[in-house]
């Protein structure tokens, strides 16, 4: 009787640890970012070898077409959320703090934050900046024989009714607003941008669409339309697969930023993995990993000693005393009023 | 056994048609009312920069949208441009659904499966099918041109709309119609014929008013689903073209201000409302 109870115990203890053990192994992290080629790329170049350097976790992604969605999820799962980090747009990344979504972003969290660029950090936003993109002119090079340099060749009228603009509140639209102020005389964006609404009005008569569909990129590939606006990192992608077709261009007067942050959401159900994966995001060695995959600048200040000239040649990080200083955060407390008078003024103007 | 044919009398006054109606009521409350009355709730917070919620009681959003010459023109101009869309869907889809009414056999259920077949496309591969056809370098637009006419341009802006949504409306129309020709039978309009009634006046004096019941129950299926559209329009207006829909999915996906999407989603609510009511009347004129 005695070995047979034993012989049980010595079972059930095996079968304790084997099932602690799985759930060791188990351990799953959701992550969620942009669906699409951000997924493509992003899991190729940090997630799977994140994977490989950490047997032990498995990082779920879980793709959503934006950031807005993103915040619906999370506050959808606010009082039990499945998902443990978010990457997603500074602006709607502080709307997520403000309703305390995400965890508090510092050095328990990762190491790196101290070896950000200063453009990565914003107050007031528990998460930190993992990815830099910018404005860049799109053309399509059949129908756009010489490289424009300059943002002025989208008023060129032998471009009319072929232009492509993602329009606010867009906020491609808001970065070209800017962008045009400034290079209409405007001296600070938040108090006004009447200068770049001028130079607007006058660029919206040769409007082809201010809603490209599926995205601004495919249709200046094929053709449909000559030249437009829009974000770098996917441009460079997209121009690799478009055999040339797609042209992409940063300005000679510079250009703004977009910025992507990580957070960590609170109470997510495998926080101390999730913390992990984020001090991994932020390290030099995924940042230059992303960058060569596709051509997001790196927020990791001794990332780019590990990339390519060749990759960074393609990223705003060789331009950085040309670009307009953003503060996203400021942007969101007029972004109402911009898409105001573009709605009354500019759009009306290109029917 | 006195027991026995008491339950049956106890269905009879009710109780079986309660225990029926419960599934779909209850489907219903969880499904549509309570979301309903929780974005009625949210229409009333406020919207805090960047896309943050104050959960507040306040009428700023209702105030707003009533004093905004620019929303006002947005649901003038939802209402018209899904009037004449669906003034023209029926006016296109008519002889289709009388001439369908009319045949028999499997000739008529070919043409039947044939009307339906759009259905069985989603309307963005169909609304990317009228982009590839309506573009400037298109076939229309080419056609025109070959003729020496101006060739006006057709797609992202209010005519593309237009056309895009006419089509994809027609099935619905046509099908509804069709349920509505009931009472339209080829012996009324044969006994007028004989009685010396020229076609056209058959078609105003009988035809058409045994009619009323489907164009009725078409326009308002296809009105509702014009204004509550966004797909089509934000792929085909080129972003010129400001409708309810495609303002809801702005303010709700893009702007993150969902106190005012709630505010304008009960808004288009209210303009169901009003069209259900004018489909009553309508009904009960005829009745």
């Amino acid at each position: 009787m005695t070995a047979m109870k034993n012989a049980t115990r010595a079972g059930l203890a095996a079968l304790a640890m084997a099932l602690a053990t799985s759930v060791a192994m188990a351990d799953t992290v959701v992550l969620t970012a942009y669906s699409g080629i951000f997924q493509e790329n992003y899991v190729k170049a940090v997630v799977e070898p994140f994977m490989k350097a950490n047997p032990d976790i498995t990082v779920e992604f879980y793709g959503m077409p934006n950031s807005a969605q993103m915040l619906g999820t999370l506050r959808a799962q606010a009082s039990a959320p499945q998902i443990d980090i978010a990457i997603m747009d500074v602006s709607v990344a502080k709307a997520a703090t403000d309703e305390g979504i995400f965890a508090p972003m510092d050095e328990t969290v990762t190491k790196h934050l101290a070896d950000l660029y200063p453009q990565a950090r914003y107050e007031g936003v528990n998460a930190a900046g993992v990815t830099f993109d910018n404005l860049v002119l799109l053309y399509n090079t059949d129908k756009v024989q010489q490289a424009p340099t300059s943002w002025n060749a989208l008023w060129d009228a032998q471009y009319a009714k072929q232009v492509s603009i993602p329009a606010v509140p867009d906020i491609q639209g808001t970065t070209l607003t800017i962008i045009t102020d400034k290079m209409a005389g405007g001296t600070n964006y938040i108090e006004s941008v009447e200068a770049g609404l001028k130079r607007l009005e006058e660029l919206a008569p040769l409007v082809q669409t201010w809603e490209p569909r599926p995205d601004v990129y495919q249709p200046i590939s094929s053709g449909t339309a000559a030249i437009g606006i829009g974000w770098n990192a996917r441009a460079q992608v997209y121009a690799d697969l478009s055999d040339g077709k797609l042209g992409v261009v940063l300005p000679e007067e510079g250009s703004g930023f977009q910025i992507n942050v990580i957070g960590l959401v609170k109470g997510g159900p495998a926080s101390e993995s999730a913390r992990k994966f984020i001090d991994y995001a932020l390290s030099p060695e995924a940042q230059a990993a992303f960058t060569e995959q596709m051509f997001y600048a790196p927020t990791n200040a001794k990332a780019a000693a590990l990339i390519s000239e060749k990759a960074l040649q393609r990223t705003a990080a060789g331009a950085m005393d040309r670009m307009i200083d953003i503060n996203w955060l400021e942007v969101a407390k007029v972004r109402d009023a911009i898409t105001e008078q573009w709605r009354r003024r500019v759009i009306p103007l290109s029917r | 056994m006195s027991a026995a044919p008491a339950l049956p009398r106890a269905w009879r006054d009710g109780q079986l048609a309660v225990l029926l109606l419960l599934p779909i009521a209850l489907i219903n409350a969880i499904g549509f009312i309570l979301p309903v009355l929780n974005l009625a709730r949210y229409s009333f917070n406020r919207s805090r920069i960047g896309g943050g919620i104050e959960q507040v009681f306040t009428w700023e959003n209702w105030a707003g949208l009533l004093s905004d010459p620019f929303y006002l023109e947005l649901v003038l101009n939802s209402v018209w441009i899904s009037l004449a869309i669906t003034l023209t869907t029926l006016v296109v889809s008519y002889p289709i659904a009388l001439y369908l009414h009319r045949a028999s056999g499997s000739w008529r259920t070919f043409l039947t499966v044939l009307v339906i077949s759009p259905l069985l496309t989603s309307a963005v591969v169909r609304t990317y099918g009228w982009i590839a056809i309506l573009t400037d370098d298109g076939p229309v637009v080419s056609a025109i041109k070959a003729l020496g006419l101006p060739a006006p341009s057709l797609m992202f802006n209010i005519k593309g709309v237009f056309i895009g949504l006419t089509e994809i409306l027609m099935p619905y129309m046509i099908l509804a119609l069709m349920a509505g020709f009931g009472r339209l039978d080829p012996r009324v309009e044969e006994a007028a014929r004989t009685l010396g009634a020229t076609p056209a006046r058959t078609f105003r004096k009988v035809i058409l008013p045994l009619t009323l019941p489907g164009i009725a129950l078409g326009c308002l299926l296809c009105f509702v689903l014009a204004v509550s559209s966004f797909i089509t329009p934000k792929l085909m207006g080129g972003g010129r073209v400001f409708l309810l829909a495609t303002e809801i999915y702005d303010q709700a996906i893009v702007t993150l201000n969902w106190p005012l999407a709630s505010t304008l989603s009960i808004l288009v609510l209210i303009v169901f409302g009003a069209a259900l009511w004018a489909y009553s009347a309508v009904l009960r004129r005829l009745d």
